[in-house]
Formats: structure tokens, C-alpha cells, sequence
């Protein structure tokens, strides 16, 4: 599977919403879902599924989809173009 | 536990700098009376004030001199990545307790800074000043009131173990210490883990 795919999947299943609604400007605590137990749940899913150990600064900078995947890049996480 | 600097010596009430969770809470001077004013007189944080009015430039140099010299309170500056944030203050909710014996405090916090206003951040100065006030100070309960349609410092303050305990116009909430470890535990190792080197 792409890495965006399962990014998508990531924030599907830990913020509870169908895939459609995982935008890139998809943006934490601006949808009920993204919440903090949500976003921890998502930082758990993310290490989990790309094998990383986020630390505490790219854990709070993680505020938007394409947030995230800027800073997954940070731990070699490639996504196509 | 949070870090505590206890070296600073100009408030009456010697409030400690605190460090933790990346962020810093350290005692208001008067040089950031001004920049506090135009925080606190800002629509969007005075909105879920229990009052709207605007503060002059005079409220407020009497508001700090007050401060100094009451040791029934403390107010920090919140600090991330050496930029002011937000502001914090603690109470003693029982009359005549300072806030060294106080059994009841009462925080009060706001964001002033869009930027980290919807930020897991946020969590990080309650987190901290609820660390210093049962470990530190060795209070029972924390108390807050919040207006009932400030949804947002509701669910807010129930994720870090916050009970509502009277409903109305203002809602009161009270933590106690076993609510709070258990609520913010995850929280707490997310927004303590060693940078990268």
C-alpha cells in the first residue's frame, strides 16, 4: 500500500471519519473528531504504521494533514508528488 | 514534576518559574503589562471573560500593584519556543488562605495566540500549573467556572479530568488529584518525550 493510502487510513480509523473527509488542510480541533484523545490516538496509529517515534515538537506541530506528511518526510516517509 | 525556579524575587508573593511540557510559565513583570492589556481587552479572549469591559492603561497598573501584594494569587506568563503565548493565573479559592496553604485553588488560562489557541500545546501550561499545585503547593482540589457557551473550555478541561459538579449560566468543575493522573496521563508522555538529536 502507498504511504498516502495509509496515511489516509491513519487518520480515518484514529479520528473516526471516512477516508473523503482526510483533506490535506484537514486541520486539528477544527472538526468534532479531531479532538485531543483523537490526536493521541492518531500519533499512536502513525508510529505504528510508518515505524517512527515521533518527538514532542512534531507532535504538536502535527496540526494538519499535510502537516503530517511534511513531517513524516522529516523520518524519510516518501509521498508521491 | 515540573522544573521550579525559585530564584526570581520580584513579586511580593515570589512566584516560582516553572518549565515543562515545552512550555514555561514564568511570573509577570511589569513590562508585560501592556502586552497582557491588549491581550485581555482582544474580543476573541474577553468574550469568555466574566467581564467584556475594556481596561484601561490605569486598571491595569492597579490591577499589578494589587497583585504584588497579594498572596492569595500568582500570574505567569506562558512561554512556548521563547515566544509569549497566553497568560495563567492561580487562585486560593478559601478566604484567607494564601496560595502556599491553599486546599482550593482555582486557575484561570487563556491563548492569546491564534497560532497555538487550537494546538495540543494548549494542554502543556495546565499540565504543568496542575502538577505544581497538588505536588508542589499540596492543594485537594482544583475548581474553575466556565461560561456554559464556552463549549470549547469545557471539553477543554474535561480531558484533563475536570467534573462538572453545578450547571447554570456559569458551570463549576472541580478536579481532584486521582481524576487528574488518570486523565492526563497519555497526554503528559506525548508532551514530555526527549527531542530528537
Amino acid at each position: 500500500m502507498k504511504n498516502e493510502q495509509i496515511l489516509i487510513n491513519a487518520f480515518s480509523t484514529s479520528l473516526g471519519i471516512e477516508a473523503a473527509m482526510v483533506t490535506q488542510d484537514l486541520t486539528y480541533n477544527t472538526i468534532p473528531q479531531w479532538d485531543s484523545t483523537a490526536h493521541m490516538i492518531l500519533i499512536a496509529e502513525l508510529e505504528d504504521q510508518f515505524k517512527v517515534m515521533l518527538d514532542t515538537d512534531d507532535i504538536i506541530d502535527m496540526g494538519s494533514v499535510a502537516k503530517a506528511k511534511e513531517i513524516l518526510a522529516k523520518y524519510d516517509i516518501e509521498f508521491d508528488a | 514534576m515540573p522544573d521550579i525556579n525559585n530564584t526570581n524575587s520580584t513579586q511580593a508573593n515570589k512566584a516560582a518559574t516553572l518549565k515543562g511540557y515545552q512550555v514555561t510559565l514564568r511570573p509577570i513583570g511589569e513590562d508585560d503589562l501592556e502586552r497582557l492589556r491588549q491581550w485581555r481587552n482582544d474580543p476573541s479572549v474577553s468574550q469568555f471573560m466574566l467581564s467584556q469591559a475594556d481596561i484601561s492603561k490605569e486598571q491595569q497598573q492597579a490591577w499589578f500593584k494589587k497583585i504584588q501584594r497579594d498572596t492569595s494569587q500568582q500570574h505567569f506568563i506562558i512561554e512556548y519556543k521563547e515566544r509569549a503565548i497566553g497568560s495563567l493565573n492561580i487562585k486560593a479559592r478559601l478566604v484567607g488562605e494564601t496560595i502556599e496553604n491553599a486546599t482550593v485553588i482555582e486557575p484561570g488560562l487563556y491563548i492569546s495566540d491564534p497560532t497555538y489557541r487550537n494546538n495540543i500545546v494548549a494542554f502543556s501550561p495546565s499540565l504543568l500549573i496542575i502538577d505544581y499545585c497538588f505536588e508542589q503547593l499540596g492543594c485537594q482540589k482544583l475548581v474553575a467556572v466556565v461560561k456554559s457557551d464556552n463549549h470549547a473550555a469545557l471539553k477543554y478541561n474535561q480531558k484533563l479530568g475536570y467534573k462538572i459538579v453545578k450547571q447554570g449560566d456559569l458551570i463549576e468543575i472541580e478536579l481532584n488529584f486521582d481524576d487528574y493522573q488518570a486523565h492526563s496521563k497519555t497526554l503528559k508522555s506525548l508532551l514530555s518525550r526527549t527531542p530528537r538529536t
